[in-house]
């Protein structure tokens, strides 16, 4: 296999990284995960490391150096991290099981194999345009599909962030599969959290990446999704995939997986580390400033 | 575990900055309020930051912050700054005012208008359910007003119910405690939890606080007219996800209360939040037209029975 691969994962301007991402290949086979850690439920984090841990566990297990059924081992991979997930609750006693969305992705022979649940998505990009996108499960998709309301009216519609599946959480997950797709030279296969989609339109997203490396469309990509974030930007995380049946002009970055042994697996995952709340701690100082600030408000408004 | 250690009150008679000390007023989980009053021996009501599950004060008068709980304090000390600051913003004569902000004790206090009267919770006790359709419309539309004065600033109340809205002497509503379950929000580590108060917080703020919105205060809003009318609060949101036995106000009051101001409350307590008036505006549409169609009727219902009333006698 020839590719070259992009990631990153970014914080926003939430208090926690929730998102989690991780790739993984051995000679034959590739795997790409990305999770999304729901907010609103305490530990998403965790739920979403769990997710990503557990594929890609899974996944080194199995793929020495091919997996023998992709779509079965993205169906059991999903279903087993759901029940990690709760298990975790259970043992830690947590009122109610932490949640993720998790957009997973297996290239071998050429071919790319893909499940979701949730609203974090993954795009085939060929010739500039959208081969195959997921479908979120998410309230507002379902009402595009219903024709109630446009694409445009879902970004700001009140539900936006609402999913109805997810790994975690009480209910089993609802998960897609793709159809089996062969890829070309020069496809492009985009996963990534709803912080990154959520702040741009699709052309955008398209036009960035297929005009440039991967290496340096998805730094501009994270950029541009992050400043249209504004102050409450969510975050956001992003693997782009650049598949190369020739060998390109760009060597250095490429990955050639035909000289590796057949029983080893390069693994790239965002710890908990990398990750950990950048919250700045308050200092004297900005409870002077912000008592002063409150203080200048006050004689501003009363009557 | 600290969390549920209560805190001592400032003494009567502490001086505090310029204000003295009177009587605790209330406590609750994040803070204390005291009746104090000012130089000019204004009575003002004093908020005092201090979260019972971080910091503790048992024998000074400085609490007492584990380091282990320093980030968490700081955190939520933060969320009482975003408070203070929006209602700092806000001047509005049902909501509830600040006057002073200041530090003292190693934590930080908010001075607001004391106001006379008493709150809907104790009043509807008072009452015994002999509360009347006017008086449910006319408090609720000028407290929504208020309200929606919140929701402009991009502030939730989050904790609306009974016995946070004041009835003031001249029988107008002013909204008090904010911010109460906001805290919670998005903090790290061990920390502030939510806090709810079962029967007003909606579905939203036990499952999915990222879906917070005006509905949610609807919903409180909702529960609290509920309560208004049959003088206990619904059953938790939490609850009624499980097994829905709320029983439909339309179908408690029939009779008592028009069918538009029940369908209206019933309108709020819907379990999605999809379902509920979106905006304080879309309710206060409803409170009010249902209320000029009402009027009319009502107007003369009591003009007539005061006629009977003189010929009878």
């Amino acid at each position: 296999m020839k590719f070259t691969i992009f990631h990153e994962s970014r914080i926003g301007k939430r208090n926690d990284n929730e998102d989690r991402l991780a790739y993984c290949y051995s000679r034959d086979a590739l795997l790409m995960v990305v999770a999304d850690g729901m907010g609103g439920h305490l530990h998403g984090e965790v739920a979403s490391q769990i997710a990503v841990q557990h594929l890609t566990d899974a996944f080194q297990r199995e793929s020495l150096p091919r997996l023998p059924d992709p779509f079965l081992f993205l169906s059991w991979g999903f279903t087993e991290a759901h029940h990690a997930i709760a298990d975790y609750a259970a043992a830690h006693g947590l009122a109610e099981a932490p949640r993720t969305t998790c957009v997973a992705c297996v290239v071998q022979e050429s071919i790319a194999y893909w499940a979701h649940a949730g609203d974090s998505r993954l795009y085939v990009i060929r010739d500039g345009r959208v081969l195959a996108r997921t479908r979120d499960h998410s309230s507002v998709q379902a009402m595009i599909d219903q024709g109630r309301i446009t694409a445009d009216e879902a970004r700001r519609h009140p539900a936006r962030n609402r999913v109805y599946s997810c790994l975690g959480g009480d209910h089993a997950p609802q998960i897609d599969f793709s159809r089996k797709t062969t890829l070309a030279a020069g496809d492009i296969i985009v996963l990534c959290s709803d912080g990154v989609w959520g702040a741009l339109d699709e052309g955008t997203l398209v036009t960035t990446l297929a005009n440039a490396n991967v290496m340096t469309g998805v730094p501009r990509l994270l950029d541009e999704a992050e400043a249209r974030g504004g102050e409450t930007c969510d975050n956001l995380s992003l693997i782009a995939l650049n598949w190369e049946e020739n060998y390109g002009d760009d060597t250095t970055s490429m990955i050639e997986t035909r000289t590796m042994p057949l029983d080893t697996h390069t693994t790239l995952m965002e710890g908990f580390e990398s990750s950990r709340p950048r919250d700045r701690e308050l200092t004297e100082d900005d409870i002077e400033r912000a008592i002063e600030e409150i203080r200048g408000a006050i004689q501003k408004y009363s009557r | 575990m600290p969390s549920q250690q209560s805190n001592q009150p400032l003494p009567p008679g502490f001086r505090l900055d310029r204000y003295r000390i009177e009587r605790q007023l209330s406590l609750g989980g994040f803070s204390i309020v005291y009746l104090a009053y000012d130089e000019e021996e204004t009575p003002v009501a004093i908020k005092e930051y201090l979260p019972n599950s971080l910091a503790l004060r048992s024998a000074g008068i400085v609490p007492v912050v584990s380091e282990e709980h320093r980030n968490a304090f700081r955190h939520g000390m933060k969320c009482f700054f975003e408070e203070g600051r929006s209602l700092a913003h806000l001047s509005h004569p049902n909501v509830v005012r600040v006057l002073n902000f200041f530090r003292a004790n190693e934590t930080v206090y908010m001075v607001m208008q004391y106001e006379r009267g008493r709150t809907l919770h104790e009043h509807i006790r008072k009452c015994k359910g002999a509360i009347g359709e006017s008086f449910v419309r006319n408090v609720f539309s000028r407290l929504l007003n208020g309200l929606r004065e919140v929701h402009t600033q991009k502030l939730l109340h989050l904790d609306i119910k009974p016995a946070n809205i004041y009835l003031r002497t001249d029988g107008s509503p002013v909204l008090l405690d904010f911010g109460a379950a906001r805290q919670a929000l998005s903090s790290d580590g061990p920390s502030l939890k939510p806090m709810y108060t079962p029967g007003f917080a909606a579905p939203e703020q036990y499952e999915a606080p990222d879906q917070l919105g005006p509905w949610t205060d609807i919903y409180a809003v909702g529960a609290s007219i509920y309560t208004t009318m049959g003088g206990a609060a619904p059953p938790a949101a939490s609850a009624r996800l499980v097994k829905d036995e709320l029983v439909p106000a339309a179908k408690c009051w029939a009779g008592k209360y028009s069918k538009q101001l029940l369908d209206t409350v019933d309108w709020c307590m819907q379990l999605d939040y999809l379902e509920r008036p979106l905006s304080v505006f879309a309710l206060q549409k409803a409170l009010a037209e249902g209320g000029a169609a009402q009027h009319a009727p009502s107007w003369v219902d009591t003009l007539s029975r005061r006629l009977r009333g003189l010929i009878g006698k």
